[in-house]
């Protein structure tokens, strides 16, 4: 029996090559999508899994409460790791790990760039980061010991064996590889190429016991019998134990691994999500791309229902049940789904390295899983399932009597399920259209913003090496090679934060006042270097006014927290050092361009220092600015590389997540919209094909070739709109709750979804107007005949 | 038994308390003018609809008020049909049609081969055995269908207009095949307009507005 569908099925394929192509392709498009986004969840859901102790590691976190909101983070005391170990005897060990860092690697000639993270010895050994040699015990016990990855060691000794070789880090100490490890791979949250010991850091007086300071991050692992409960309470209060000028509410917690990724959004000390509801989001977006394709399925199905209507009659005469019949038609959508997974799979493995690129992954098929063919064959059967079993059903039901003297007839009724499935493709379309177009919208804005600086022609260099030691020799040359027109040093990059604290002193202060402020540093000439605008005082220049070394300059928002009716030469106390006001400028965007700036102050050259700002000259080449430079930064820092960035080009990359949603969105409304005019096409050719004997009849009678054209359009045209009107309040409630995340967003405006209306009837009206008119030129005399 | 078409406006009676008795091994002929209930008499009989009252019996078993399931049991195992315009199936070869009601028996695949061979051979048409329908002519589709309508040796051969889409010569042919049947014990009603068919069978059933009017008895 299921030769014979099977027969029958391949030959209706071949027979009606144009509804299976449509089928088809619609189809594999669909899962292909589908597939995508499913790897792309997949890759989410499974971060950071390969950790075998992963269900018993968990982070400290902050719990406190600043301008009467509680406040959740994970950056903690370096100190803690020591009490928490003592403390609460649930944990089995306590690991720090410090920001990862560049650092100049030197072996022998060869020198390059690589991102290291300095780490507690027993790092490995609640990780699972597997070491191709070296035991994860000892390979972090010596102070000067270092494990590299595989691909690192590659990069630095070759095929050699890489443990024993002395590696100079950034041209002052050397460094004995103890161990190497396996690649780490991408779905991880740290982002290391090597290891170094937390003794390292602490003989360079890196190290401190104070409280106060939350700059690492504090890991636990917990006993194996041992319960979240019981730790927690022990963890709870264990800040204000040892710190008794803290707030006695401050309270700290343990954040499991599990949740790190896809969760992690606090408001007002509960737990809100974060990235699952991104996950949550694709999963639907994937859902409904699939059912999209099966809707056309469904719709083209039952649309030439009247063409299967005579050999189901024929069957169920000789003998076939309902049941026989829903098999083979459900066998059929298999059969085809089977088709279109295997294009699917072709596409997916063809659009990969794209999609990777958009989404910032390395995802790859899993060819050599039996986990991954099984849940293709389910996912081929679902497809198969979902799309054939409305018109299995549909078609089984047809009583012979009826089909076999020909008098099953489409139905013109005013709701139908074809109709119903057409108006649910265009809504979802038209859906993913209006948030195109907002999210692009925003992106816009925020662009658009006024940043409070002049990003053009500046670059930044990190002050690494002998940089600092040779500052002003570098900036001398600069400037009178006439490279650049200003040169600043300052504590970050001006497109990052790097610095802030709750802890300035001024008079007048509320000690309940725990405004958070950035801080950032400067040593003179920033407001050259970088066209900040002054509203009150000057810049620093030391030569002027040597006191400005324990100068401050403030912007708008802070000179407002601090409430002083003449902020000029107040004091305010950071780090033990007075500093002095000397000037108020207007705010800048240091941070997120959708978010207000800041409270902030900028500390003269008393404060710390980790970048050098150049103002290229403007009437000189870049090209031969950036040339001349290198050349000055070689002679003063010969064992660095000239590694530099543009301010603009890093300021732009604030908006890379966005623009990647919004190119994701763009991109599953295309396909939405491809998939679905597919359906649209099939569906209007049927139509087109039912109505012949009228559209002949109309003919004769007088009609016009255009008033034929429009027959078809008019009753698809009338389904787009239906979708327009379901699709724009789920739109804007969508996109309300979207912007709802930037303090800084657009209004969502009325014309947006006229936009996206008319769009679609466009969309729509193109592909079913071929189909109309080659029906309305068509001779109605040879129609009529045929009837 | 009687057999009532609604809708919204019209009622339509197709079988008015309607009396028919059948014998096995009879051929029975049912004629009358277009719309007198001929074809829904045929359909009732074939278990393919059922009487709104009444009782058919068959076999001596009442099963007006069977299922679809037990309709479609019995009809596969009892009943063959031969149509007006054939019915074949497009996508299917002359072998794959007649083998249909097999398959719906679950007859092993060696046992359908050679009952379907035996079948194509009987009615001559075996050398088209894997020639789609739409490569045969009127004549030969008909045999196919009168073979699809014996392969699985049925009790009762409804034929509905049989020879209406063939030329004489072709009708004259599907006529002596369903004779021939009939003189080998299968029981067969057929619904003609044609009185030369018709006077094939032993009986004419003459029907009007959904009653039988006159019996001939064919000598």
């Amino acid at each position: 029996m299921f030769r014979n569908y099977f027969k029958i099925a391949v030959r209706n394929l071949l027979r009606h090559k144009g509804f299976s192509f449509i089928n088809i392709s619609g189809l594999a498009v669909g899962m292909a999508s589908a597939v995508l986004i499913i790897l792309w969840i997949l890759s989410e859901v499974h971060y950071d899994d390969f950790h075998e102790k992963k269900a018993r590691i968990y982070q400290v976190w902050n719990k406190a409460t600043f301008s009467g909101k509680l406040q959740c983070w994970n950056t903690t005391p370096k100190v803690l790791a020591k009490y928490v170990q003592q403390d609460v005897p649930e944990i089995e060990q306590a690991t720090r790990a410090e920001w990862p860092n560049n650092y100049l690697l030197t072996y022998l000639e060869k020198r390059l760039k690589s991102q290291g993270n300095i780490v507690d010895s027993n790092f490995l050994q609640v990780f699972s980061f597997p070491l191709l040699q070296g035991n994860p015990k000892s390979v972090l016990m010596d102070m000067h010991s270092m494990v590299v990855t595989e691909t690192l060691a590659k990069k630095l000794f070759g095929d050699d064996n890489p443990v024993g070789k002395i590696v100079k880090l950034d041209n002052k100490e050397n460094f004995t590889v103890t161990g190497v490890l396996k690649d780490i791979p991408t779905n991880t949250r740290f982002k290391f190429e090597f290891l170094l010991p937390w003794s390292y850091l602490r003989r360079n007086g890196n190290d401190d016991e104070y409280w106060g300071n939350n700059s690492v991050s504090n890991f636990v692992l917990l006993k194996e019998n041992a319960t979240i409960d019981a730790a927690n309470n022990k963890i709870k209060k264990i800040k204000v134990r040892y710190d008794k000028t803290e707030d006695p509410s401050w309270e700290m917690f343990l954040y499991p691994m599990s949740r790190w990724r896809l969760y992690g959004n606090f408001t007002n000390g509960v737990e809100e999500g974060g990235r699952i509801t991104f996950v949550q989001l694709f999963g639907i977006i994937a859902a409904f791309i699939l059912l999209i394709a099966c809707i056309n399925f469904m719709n083209l199905s039952t649309a030439r229902s009247e063409k299967r209507a005579r050999e189901v009659g024929i069957r169920k005469v000789v003998g076939a049940r309902k049941g026989a019949l829903v098999v083979q038609f459900i066998g059929e959508s298999i059969l085809l789904s089977l088709i279109a997974g295997v294009i699917a799979l072709l596409l997916v493995q063809v659009s990969l390295p794209g999609f990777n690129s958009l989404t910032d992954k390395k995802l790859s098929i899993p060819y050599g899983s039996w986990e991954f063919w099984l849940a293709s064959l389910a996912f081929v059967l679902l497809t198969g399932l979902v799309a054939g079993s409305y018109p299995a059903f549909f078609l089984s039901s047809f009583r012979p009597v009826k089909v076999l003297k020909g008098t099953i007839k489409t139905t013109n009724a005013f709701i139908t399920p074809r109709k119903v499935l057409v108006v649910l493709q265009f809504t979802f379309a038209i859906i993913l259209i209006i948030c195109t177009i907002i999210v692009k919208q925003q992106i816009d804005y925020a662009r658009d913003r006024e940043t409070g600086y002049n990003k053009n022609n500046l670059v930044y260099h990190f002050l690494d090496g002998d940089l600092d030691k040779n500052y002003q020799l570098v900036k001398t040359e600069l400037l009178s090679s006439g490279i650049a027109t200003s040169v600043t040093k300052t504590s970050a990059p001006l497109t990052q934060g790097w610095s802030d604290s709750w802890g300035f002193q001024w008079e007048g202060k509320d000690p309940n006042d725990k405004t958070d402020f950035d801080r950032f540093c400067s040593d003179e000439g920033l407001a050259k270097t970088a066209g900040l605008q002054f509203v009150a005082g000057r810049d620093f220049n030391l030569q002027q006014f040597p006191t400005d070394s324990t100068g401050i300059i403030i912007n708008e928002s802070a000179a407002k927290v601090m409430n002083f009716k003449d902020p000029l030469g107040q004091i305010v106390k950071d780090n033990g050092i007075d500093w002095h006001i000397v000037g108020v400028i207007k705010d800048f965007i240091l941070q997120s361009p959708f978010y207000p700036t800041k409270p902030m102050v900028i500390e003269g050259s008393k404060g710390f220092f980790n970048c050098i700002h150049i103002k290229l000259n403007e009437a000189r080449s870049t090209a031969d600015n950036l040339a001349k430079a290198e050349a000055i930064f070689k002679k003063y820092n010969p064992e660095f590389p000239f590694i530099y960035k543009f301010v603009d080009e890093e300021y732009a990359k604030k908006f890379d997540n966005e623009k990647r949603t919004a190119t994701l969105a763009a991109l599953f409304a295309a396909l939405t919209i491809f998939i679905s005019c597919l359906g649209l096409f099939g569906l209007a050719a049927y139509m087109a094909e039912n109505r012949v004997k009228e559209i002949g009849i109309r003919k004769v009678l007088g009609a016009s070739v255009g008033g034929i054209t429009t027959l078809p359009s008019k009753d698809f045209l009338k389904l787009v709109i239906v979708s327009i009107l379901i699709a724009s309040p789920i739109a804007w409630w969508a996109m309300y709750k979207w912007l709802q995340d930037y303090p800084y967003r657009v209004e969502i405006r009325w014309w947006v979804f006229v936009a996206a209306g008319l769009t679609s009837i466009l969309i729509a009206i193109g592909t079913v107007s071929y189909q109309s008119v080659r029906a309305a030129i068509a001779n109605p005399v040879k129609n009529l005949r045929s009837e | 038994m009687e057999k009532i078409y609604r809708t919204e406006e019209v009622e339509t009676v197709a079988l008015n308390k309607l009396n028919l008795d059948v014998k096995e091994g009879e051929f029975v002929a049912v004629m009358g003018p277009s719309g007198c209930g001929k074809s829904t008499l045929l359909n009732i009989l074939g278990l393919l609809d059922e009487p709104d009252s009444g009782s058919f019996l068959f076999n001596g078993i009442e099963v007006a008020k069977y299922n679809e399931r037990k309709r479609a049991d019995l009809r596969k195992r009892n009943i063959g049909f031969v149509f007006q315009s054939f019915n074949l199936i497009d996508e299917l070869t002359v072998f794959e049609n007649v083998e249909l009601p097999l398959i719906y028996l679950g007859v092993t695949a060696a046992d359908r081969k050679t009952r379907v061979e035996d079948v194509l051979d009987k009615m001559q048409i075996m050398h088209r055995r894997n020639h789609y329908p739409q490569q045969l002519s009127g004549g030969q589709q008909q045999r196919v269908a009168v073979a699809r309508a014996v392969v699985n040796k049925p009790k009762l051969i409804l034929a509905d207009e049989p020879t209406g889409n063939l030329d004489s010569s072709n009708g004259n042919e599907v006529m002596q095949l369903l004779t021939d049947l009939n003189e080998q014990g299968t029981t067969i009603i057929m619904v003609t307009h044609s009185e030369h068919d018709a006077r094939y069978s032993h009986r004419i059933v003459r029907m009007l507005d959904g009653q039988t009017v006159l019996e001939n008895i064919m000598v």
